[in-house]
């Protein structure tokens, strides 16, 4: 038996079956002597573990009948254009990552399909910013002093239960809100301010099928939103504040839509 | 039923089982099943008789899948919002998954596609080495690179979630 320095690499070597069967008994003894790297091959043994039985389940599922009819030849024609947004899932499945992430999709125009969504939304939300946050005595329709009216009215209008989040915690006032249209739709739009006059938007919608949450900004400087959707709502928060900040107030706004759509 | 047909039709749990693992939502990882097949029926004829069918489709779907993510990716720089994982967007179809296999499954979906595909081509569907880089067409030392910091990102990222969690229940 040959005996050689193992590595890390091994590691993975000895996990995927791939280390020579004749290196395996030297390899052990090295990893009995080095208790760090011991211990770093059973995290990753564990983690393999855990993998397997997270997705072990897939393989007992009824297979979908839309995937046999595909094989067998009974599906209906498709168009020619592949109609699948799988990827756009597996998009917004990143924007949910644990981690930070850099650099993720801003549009998708180039493909030949429609904006999604979420991209809609967020221009939308953007471009009602830029116009009403901007306008001082004309920002809103209904004043934060009529809250209660304007709650209810918005609800209607947008046919969700609105509730205007409290952000006084992050520094903002209600200034007010008012009625847009949002594509085919109506979208609410509740208007914040800071003691310095920095303004932040809510934008609101009832128009939504798909799930997906990110950050979007139209242009380099321009505001930013940071918007969420999901089956039955969508909602963007946009303001010009320095990142972490926005996305604080945003996770702040979201929270509290949320407990009023519920409640 | 022509033999080939069954033998497509005989891989498709484990074609679903690995896009489920590329693209968490269920109905979209099914979509994606159905590209690869819709492809592959086109292409009956490049399937060399005798070659694995199995080897023949995941190469159809990694490719459907990397390129997609390519294009995506290429489009644009937006920040990662710093939300928590199952925080905001609901994700219905994942509801009987225990706390432990959500976590695995989210990070999992947190690690670069390429890493993410090289690590559950050999971790989970069991290809070799040699079979795996055949199948995302990268040479041997690419993929095993790839499966070592895709570990290792996974591990990192829970070992997050764990002091996440450890801070959260300090915290209450």
């Amino acid at each position: 038996m040959i005996r050689r320095d193992f590595s890390e690499r091994d590691i993975h070597m000895a996990l995927d079956g791939e280390l020579p069967a004749d290196e395996r008994a030297s390899y052990d003894a090295w990893l009995e002597a080095n208790p760090e790297m011991k211990a770093r091959s059973a995290r990753f043994t564990a983690d393999r573990e855990a993998l397997r039985a997270a997705f072990a389940g897939v393989l007992d599922e009824a297979v979908p009948v839309r995937l046999r009819q595909v094989v067998l030849g009974e599906a209906p024609v498709k168009a020619a254009a592949p109609s699948s947004r799988w990827w756009l899932a597996a998009a917004a499945a990143v924007l949910l990552a644990t981690g930070g992430f850099g650099g993720y999709f801003a549009g998708i125009d180039g493909i030949g399909q429609e904006d999604p969504a979420e991209d809609q939304l967020a221009e939308q939300a953007i471009a009602a910013h830029v116009i009403y946050a901007a306008e001082k005595r004309h920002a809103v329709e209904v004043p934060a002093s009529d809250k209660d009216h304007l709650q209810t009215w918005l609800s209607n209008r947008v046919g969700l239960k609105l509730v205007a989040p409290d952000l006084t915690a992050n520094g903002f006032q209600l200034v007010g809100g008012r009625l847009l249209p949002a594509g085919e739709s109506k979208a609410a739009m509740l208007l914040y301010e800071d003691d310095k006059g920095e303004r932040i938007s809510l934008f609101v919608t009832a128009e939504s099928t798909e799930n997906a949450k990110g950050t979007y900004a139209s242009a380099q400087d321009g505001p930013q939103a940071v918007y969420w959707l999901d089956k039955g709502y969508g909602c963007a928060v946009v303001g010009s504040l320095p990142r972490e900040q926005l996305a604080v107030v945003a996770r702040s706004a979201y929270g509290q839509l949320m407990a009023g759509l519920a409640s | 039923m022509d033999e080939k047909k069954a033998a497509i039709l005989g891989e498709i749990p484990r074609l679903r089982r690995y896009a489920r693992s590329l693209v968490r939502d269920r109905d979209s990882a099914d979509d994606l099943v159905q590209d690869c097949l819709e492809r592959a029926l086109t292409r009956l004829d490049n399937w060399q008789t005798g070659e694995s069918p199995r080897r023949w489709l995941f190469t159809i779907m990694h490719h459907l899948f990397i390129d997609q993510m390519r294009k995506v990716n290429r489009r644009g720089e937006t920040a990662m919002l710093p939300l928590e994982a199952g925080e905001g967007v609901a994700q219905p179809a994942e509801q009987l998954e225990g706390i432990a296999s959500r976590e695995i499954i989210d990070a999992l979906q947190a690690i670069s596609p390429d890493r993410r595909a090289a690590l559950v081509m050999v971790a989970i569907e069991g290809f070799s080495y040699a079979e795996a880089a055949n199948i995302l067409g990268v040479p041997a030392g690419t993929l095993m690179s790839r499966i070592a910091r895709g570990r290792e990102e996974l591990r990192g990222l829970l070992d997050d979630t764990a002091r996440r969690r450890a801070i959260r229940i300090v915290e209450k």
